[in-house]
């Protein structure tokens, strides 16, 4: 029990600092990209201390679950991120089938940030969210089925599990079945974390926003929770896609010299997935809107692909 | 068509209705007409001469005549000359009968009147209120017996009463005045119908400023800065607009080398805007990159700028007879270096937009808008260009030295946001080879003239192709170096109800791109 604490302790503190900083990197690089010099890579930090420090303006119109969904948000990133193996094999939670537990909580935070989105009753708040529905239509089942291909390879649908099953066959990559199933993961990834081409992070523009269209109304602690929610959520996603497919130098025991070098490996695979995020953001314009599920639904049948090649293969 | 011999025709075709007929400066012709009754006259010169109405404006002449003159200016296409008919409209019934509902050009121009002077446009199918807002009060500032100075009580009342957009899941989504990023004020309502953009009502005019007011309290050579300050990115066109037509009414002949300047200067502004605009386009659509380099484009002018009128943005540099200073050969030297460097990187530029097929994608079939609408709405400029106008001032009623100048002007029917940027990528090229050909003349002569003193009660038009498009100055000049009146029309107030058009049937998400294609003023348009 105690060592679960422990490492769970370990484990939130890890994703609450590495999340704002990956948001960080990922900004500077496409500034630099961009021929501009960026706010550096703490800025998500500092933004983050500001808000929280700031007052709040709550609309008349809001009601509890405008006030809920901040917690809500933040707190199914964090309990997502306890399950999933980021620097060692296993993770410290493992609750209710795993995966699909880490399925289904991402899915419960969204549902109530497109609820808060409703809640006041702005105009902007709506667009976002039903555009926000419209796509995470397509993402999850495209989601569930590239995930399953993995599982399928690992026989288990826990995360750990499916970790040690990986670092066991480190060259499984390879396979047919994995190349297809990180496509189409990928493309989810973009889709969820709001990128270029499916949703703008960086526009003003509130007509075209998908994500931060449902959070216009929030201000102050609680956008700091949703922004940090939504960062822990990408780390998440992106930790998922990295350790999964590429389970290099995943510790297999919680001790102190293979965490460390765990975690070296760990963010040197996260700065290239960052990367390779960057390059397809600055490399396209946003598609039409109804272009996007289009996209999604070459990551699903990617992921069914996948599916099917497990057995063939 | 030779002035005397149109001077019989509307005679013989209408009467004594056409008092006298008299040519200015050139190619202004002036034809004045007896009754306020424009209907006839106005069919007969858009019917069978093909004439186009650019503009319809009033003027308060009580005090010496004893009437409101109604002012309305055409022109025929290939013929440098304006024709302005002046119909007096009576100040004991100040009433004019309305052309908007067979020509929606005119539609806020004709309420603009109503507003400013209180001069009723009878027959006008939407009659309310559009550069006053509904809450005001009684007032008609433009007026002669309304004192400059007066101070409004706070304003009570309605604000504006949208149409509702009614209809199972049809939704109004307001948004503005106040925008999100550094833009102007203007409410947009729209009626949506979950993405679908159904209609599209404008509010505009929140950044009204009495500007024609104005002028006519200050002296002329300081109403050459207020003239700058219409529309922040067309410093140099308005600017140059104004000085043209003070120029003109007091029969100053500007130096042929001040010309030559001023026609590089007004290219330059141009190039900025156009480069600017094209960056902005790719913004809108999430191709950031394409935006930083085009914002490095614009630096690398806006540099030479400074370097060439001392301000980054061309402000005092124009003035009555001439500019306001000379150029060395080191500044034609820079310009030359700048535009050399400027040609390279924006072929690089169109390059980078040309290969990504999802900014083509985006753009491409979006917010058309119909050359038979634009037709109708009288648009110009190059959101007319894009749809199949074909008008643009600098070869139509050449000034500067854009007679002595060769260049093609771009035209497209389609009428997308694509177009509206390749109209722009087209007339970057034409405007290098425009600047080049300008800045290799030698420049070291005569750059201005001593300004005598203005005669008044002379009345002069002037017409400018500012990068938007065509920009009117009216003026009657009066004692004391003060104007009487001064007319501005900024492109943006024609062009504004295109909008409407082009949005319908896109879904809401594209709008700010459809915006950004049209790029149009609120502060020219309001004044």
């Amino acid at each position: 029990m105690i060592e679960v604490l422990v490492k769970s302790v370990i484990q939130l503190i890890l994703l609450l600092l590495v999340a704002p900083l990956v948001t960080g990197i990922i900004r500077t690089l496409k500034a630099r990209l961009q021929t501009r010099r960026g706010p550096g890579i703490g800025q998500p930090y500092r933004d983050l201390f500001k808000l929280l420090r700031k007052g709040m303006v709550i609309p008349n119109t809001a009601s509890w679950i405008f006030s809920a969904t901040p917690y809500i948000v933040f707190g199914t990133a964090a309990l997502v991120g306890l399950m999933i193996p980021m620097t060692a094999t296993d993770a410290p939670l493992s609750l209710f089938g795993g995966v699909l537990a880490v399925v289904y909580l991402l899915a419960l935070g969204r549902f109530f940030l497109a609820l808060g989105g409703l809640d006041t009753g702005s105009s902007f708040g709506g667009l976002g969210s039903s555009r926000e529905m419209t796509i995470s239509a397509i993402a999850e089942p495209a989601m569930m089925l590239a995930i399953f291909t993995v599982a399928l390879s690992a026989n288990s649908t826990n995360l750990s599990e499916m970790a040690r099953s990986a670092v066991s066959q480190s060259w499984r990559f390879l396979a047919p079945s994995q190349i297809l199933a990180f496509s189409g993961l990928f493309i989810v990834l973009i889709a969820e974390t709001g990128r270029i081409p499916v949703d703008n992070p960086a526009t003003h523009l509130e007509l075209t926003m998908i994500h931060e269209a449902m959070l216009l109304e929030y201000s102050g602690p609680y956008l700091a929770l949703i922004e940090w929610g939504a960062s822990i959520k990408q780390l998440v996603l992106m930790t998922l896609l990295v350790n999964t497919f590429f389970p290099f130098g995943l510790s297999s025991s919680w001790m102190v010299s293979g965490l460390s070098l765990g975690l070296v490996f760990y963010l040197l695979k996260l700065l290239l997935l960052a990367c390779c995020i960057v390059l397809v953001e600055t490399t396209n314009a946003k598609l039409r809107l109804f272009r996007v599920p289009e996209l999604l639904a070459v990551a699903f049948i990617l992921g069914a692909l996948a599916l099917i090649s497990t057995f063939l293969f | 068509m030779n002035l005397a011999t149109l001077f019989g025709t509307l005679q013989t075709k209408f009467g004594k209705q056409v008092e006298s007929m008299h040519a200015e400066h050139g190619d202004e012709a002036y034809i004045f007409l007896g009754d306020p009754n424009i209907r006839p006259i106005t069919e007969y010169l858009r019917g069978e001469l093909q004439a186009r109405l650019v503009s319809v404006f009033a003027e308060d002449r009580r005090s010496r005549e004893g009437v409101f003159f109604n002012y309305y200016v055409f022109e025929q296409r290939g013929d440098t000359q304006f024709l302005i008919v002046r119909a007096p409209v009576p100040a004991a019934d100040p009433r004019f009968p309305s052309l908007s509902a067979e020509l929606p050009a005119v539609n806020w121009q004709e309420r603009e009147i109503q507003d400013w002077f209180g001069l009723t446009a009878v027959g006008h199918p939407n009659p309310r209120r559009v550069a006053l807002h509904d809450n005001w009060p009684d007032v008609h500032p433009l007026r002669k017996d309304f004192p400059i100075d007066t101070v409004l009580p706070p304003f009570e009342g309605e604000r504006h009463i949208y149409r509702p957009a009614l209809g199972e899941g049809v939704l109004q989504v307001p948004v503005g005045p106040v925008h999100a990023g550094t833009i102007e004020p203007g409410h947009f309502s729209f009626a949506v119908a979950g993405e679908p953009i159904l209609y599209l009502q404008l509010r505009m005019f929140y950044t009204h400023k009495g500007t024609e007011k104005l002028f006519e309290k200050l002296p002329i050579h300081k109403a050459v800065f207020l003239a700058e300050s219409i529309s922040g990115d067309s410093s140099f066109s308005h600017g140059t607009a104004f000085c043209q037509a003070i120029e003109r009414a007091a029969e100053i002949e500007v130096p042929s080398d001040a010309l030559i300047m001023r026609t590089v200067l007004l290219e330059l502004e141009r190039l900025c805007n156009h480069v600017a605009d094209i960056g902005a386009i790719a913004t809108d659509v999430g191709f950031v990159v394409a935006n930083a380099h085009a914002s490095r484009l614009k630096e690398m002018l806006l540099a030479a700028n400074e370097q060439l009128a001392g301000n980054r943005l061309l402000r005092g540099m124009v003035c009555i007879g001439g500019v306001r200073r000379a150029w060395g050969a080191w500044q034609v030297e820079l310009l030359r270096v700048a535009i050399d460097a400027f040609t390279r990187e924006f072929r690089d530029l169109v390059a980078l937009i040309n290969s990504s097929e999802s900014t083509r994608d985006r753009l491409e079939h979006t917010g058309i808008l119909k050359p038979e609408i634009a037709r109708d709405l009288g648009i110009v400029g190059v959101g007319g260009r894009a749809s199949g106008i074909d008008l643009d001032v600098r070869r139509d009623h050449p000034y500067a030295a854009y007679r002595h100048l060769s260049f093609k002007v771009p035209v497209y029917q389609v009428g997308d946001v694509w177009h509206r940027m390749q109209v722009r990528i087209d007339e970057v090229q034409e405007s290098i080879s425009m600047i080049r050909e300008a800045a290799s003349r030698n420049l070291s002569g005569q750059f201005r003239v001593p300004v005598p003193p203005i005669p008044p009660n002379r009345c002069a038009l002037s017409a400018v192709e500012g990068w938007r498009g065509e920009i009117i100055h009216w003026i009657r000049t009066g004692s004391d170096n003060r104007l009487e009146r001064c007319k501005i029309k900024d492109p943006s107030l024609n062009n504004w109800p295109a909008l409407v058009e082009a949005v319908q049937g896109n879904i809401i998400a594209d709008f700010p791109v459809i915006n950004k294609s049209f790029n149009l003023s609120y502060s020219g348009t309001d004044r």
